[in-house]
């Protein structure tokens, strides 16, 4: 290994006169600065957000309350996995880990969205504070004389907070949804498996490898997605010593399976149905292409340095973990966000990755960390460089930061009528282009791109309360179908289906809706309350022809439809 | 090469290898799922990015192999 140079910083800074890196430290300090200031705009906007959701008592993103049904139900010690074709139609496509961790707060607190959104908005926090920490990691360990351990931990705060900026993780942070969590065992699983591999003591690397390999499982019975970041691991660990990935790899495959099994048995197969059966689903390259085009147009400043650090470690240096990482889930989440109901949080964690790479080339860059294996392509590209080495050094120090900058003018979002944010916008002209008092840097223009982001008013908290007070106005005997969770726990109501479950299993074949159809055509229900009508087509029909329109409630910019039961059904 | 020895780690030029070998493996079985599946419709826009990765996985590993030992 060769530094770029071949000579200390303080050599190259008196052979090139006061000197050109000095000034380019300087510099670029003074623009990490401008580029921590706006990340930390971005924070402001993220906790305010995050405070005026975790106090609204209904569905914000469609799907929330149903989160909150799973908890409630392992809270009493049931399974969420239930037959779908009888009474009360319920069942999940997700895997249980997130549910039960709130299973606590159900206890205490009995049906709350609070807690869920709490939760998820803490995991943002550790996840940011996960990406810091291996930038700063990375930053002390090639540190080199000239490196200041304030500027390491500048470097690596504005990275853990671009990934908080991200608007991508802005709109699910603090979302009652189990998606956040699983990015943050995702990272952490890396983190302490590449700790794992440091450690010259078997016992202690055996142990720290557990946790590791624990953590990988953690996310993916939080979220099936995990399974890219396992693949990672793997890879990873495979290249590193391929003995060590096959015998930790069957494990994890034993100890991942013989909890997919037993679930299997306790559920009776509904786990299995549900799961899997459920999340085979469509597949759209338009809404693929489409995500990927907004992934690139937000984080496009970011992902340059990210990948030079690839092309960097792949023919200068080792292979680290968080490179494949960036690859594999880039790769393969992109591909997954065009399976139907996917959406741009498939992006969470190749943002956290592309964090991470942007933060350790700038944060080895101040500290002068870089090493180039000499090779065919050093003696090519590199060693005529080595002359200019300050200078290119001084460069990079003023562009990666500017870097940062142009990836906070990129991502700009924040609501346009609420203090303190709408002075900063008459500031700085940013208007509202949503249509809810909110600027979003894609406008909710592109499909399957989280329209959510704004700020709830207490117009929506009204409105939530009128729906509410329409269903207690229906005998507590007579069942009220509501296509959202929330309302029926306000009401003190059985929840009844999960509608998007239910439609992709009948799209599958794998749902049988005679049952509920026979339940909409006999009237049995007082009430229903629908949103975007995702239920299967026949159940649709059946509560057309059965129920008709009084009423639209509109709440967080959506309209909900009220039904009774009609005088004589249609034909 | 031992791959199964307590201290082996991958070099460049291996890694090279198993790139070039995968890569070239995924290509043949992505056109043979076409004949397997009778592909009818022709190479779809999904297959066709396949191959592409396919390609740039041979290119990668070819352009790895020059590096020799060093670690991967």
């Amino acid at each position: 290994m060769a530094e770029l140079t071949g000579k200390s910083s303080q050599e190259q800074a008196s052979d090139s006169g006061i000197n050109i890196e000095t000034i380019g430290l300087m510099a670029g300090r003074a623009l990490l600065g401008v580029a921590l200031v706006m990340m930390v705009f971005y924070l402001v906007v993220y906790v305010a957000f995050a405070a005026n959701l975790i106090q609204f008592p209904y569905d914000y993103d469609q799907g929330e309350g149903f989160e909150l049904v799973d908890v409630m139900m392992f809270s009493e010690g049931e399974f969420p996995y239930a037959d779908i074709e009888t009474y009360p139609f319920y069942g999940s496509i997700y895997p249980p880990l997130y549910h039960v961790l709130l299973v606590p707060f159900a206890w205490a607190f009995g049906p709350e969205y609070w807690y869920g959104r709490l939760f998820s908005f803490v995991s943002t926090l550790v996840t940011a504070g996960a990406i810091a920490y291996v930038v700063h990691r990375e930053g002390r360990r090639y540190a080199t004389g000239n490196a200041t351990r304030w500027t390491t931990r500048l470097i690596a705060g504005v990275a853990g907070l671009a990934w908080l900026a991200s608007p991508i993780v802005y709109h699910i942070g603090p979302l009652f949804r189990q998606h956040i969590s699983m990015v943050m065992f995702e990272i952490l699983a890396l983190v302490v498996l590449v700790r794992a591999l440091e450690i010259d003591d078997t016992g202690k690397r055996r142990r720290w490898l557990l946790l590791g390999f624990a953590l990988l499982i953690a996310a993916g019975y939080t979220k099936q997605l995990a399974a890219f970041t396992a693949i990672t691991a793997l890879i990873y660990l495979f290249i590193r010593n391929p003995r060590r990935a096959v015998v930790w790899g069957t494990g994890f495959a034993l100890v991942g399976g013989a909890i997919f099994l037993g679930l299997t048995i306790g559920t009776d197969g509904h786990w299995w149905t549900q799961t899997i059966t459920a999340n085979v689903k469509d597949f759209s390259l338009d809404q693929a292409r489409g995500l990927f085009d907004v992934f690139i147009d937000l984080h496009f400043w970011l992902l340059i340095p990210a990948g030079v650090f690839i092309l960097y470690e792949v023919y200068f240096d080792r292979i680290s973990v968080y490179s494949i990482w960036f690859v594999a889930v880039t790769g393969l989440n992109a591909y997954a966000a065009g399976t139907w109901g996917a959406g741009d949080s498939y992006y969470a964690t190749p943002i956290a990755a592309t964090c991470v790479l942007a933060g350790i080339v700038t944060v080895r860059t101040f500290n002068g960390g870089w090493r180039f294996n000499q090779n065919v392509y050093s003696r090519a590209l590199v060693d005529p460089l080595r002359r200019v080495a300050p200078l290119v050094r001084a460069a990079a120090m003023i562009a990666l930061p500017v870097l940062f900058i142009l990836y906070g003018r990129a991502i700009v979002h924040m609501p346009t009528n609420v203090a303190p944010f709408d002075t900063v916008a008459d500031v700085f002209g940013i208007e509202d282009n949503t249509g809810y008092n909110f600027h979003d840097p894609n406008g909710y223009v592109t499909y399957a791109y989280a329209q959510i982001g704004h700020f709830l008013t207490d117009a929506d908290r009204a409105a939530g309360d009128e729906i509410v007070a329409l269903m207690n106005d229906i005998p507590a005997d007579v069942p009220v179908l509501s296509e959202e969770a929330g309302f029926s726990f306000a009401a003190g109501r059985e929840v009844i289906t999960n509608p998007v479950v239910l439609m992709i299993l009948w799209e599958a074949g794998a749902f049988d809706s005679t049952e509920l159809v026979n339940m909409l055509n006999a009237q049995e229900f007082g009430m229903v309350v629908l949103r975007a009508q995702f239920y299967p087509q026949d159940v649709n029909r059946a509560i057309t022809v059965n129920y008709e329109e009084t009423q639209r409630i509109r709440m967080n910019g959506f309209d909900y439809i009220i039904k009774y039961p009609r005088a004589e059904p249609l034909e | 090469m031992n791959l199964f020895k307590d201290d082996f780690q991958f070099t460049k030029r291996q890694l090279g290898l198993l790139c070039v070998g995968l890569g070239m493996l995924a290509f043949v079985g992505l056109l043979g799922l076409d004949l397997v599946t009778g592909g009818d419709g022709g190479i779809g826009p999904a297959q066709r990015i396949g191959l592409g990765l396919t390609v740039a996985l041979v290119v990668l590993g070819l352009s790895l192999i020059p590096l020799g030992d060093d670690k991967a």
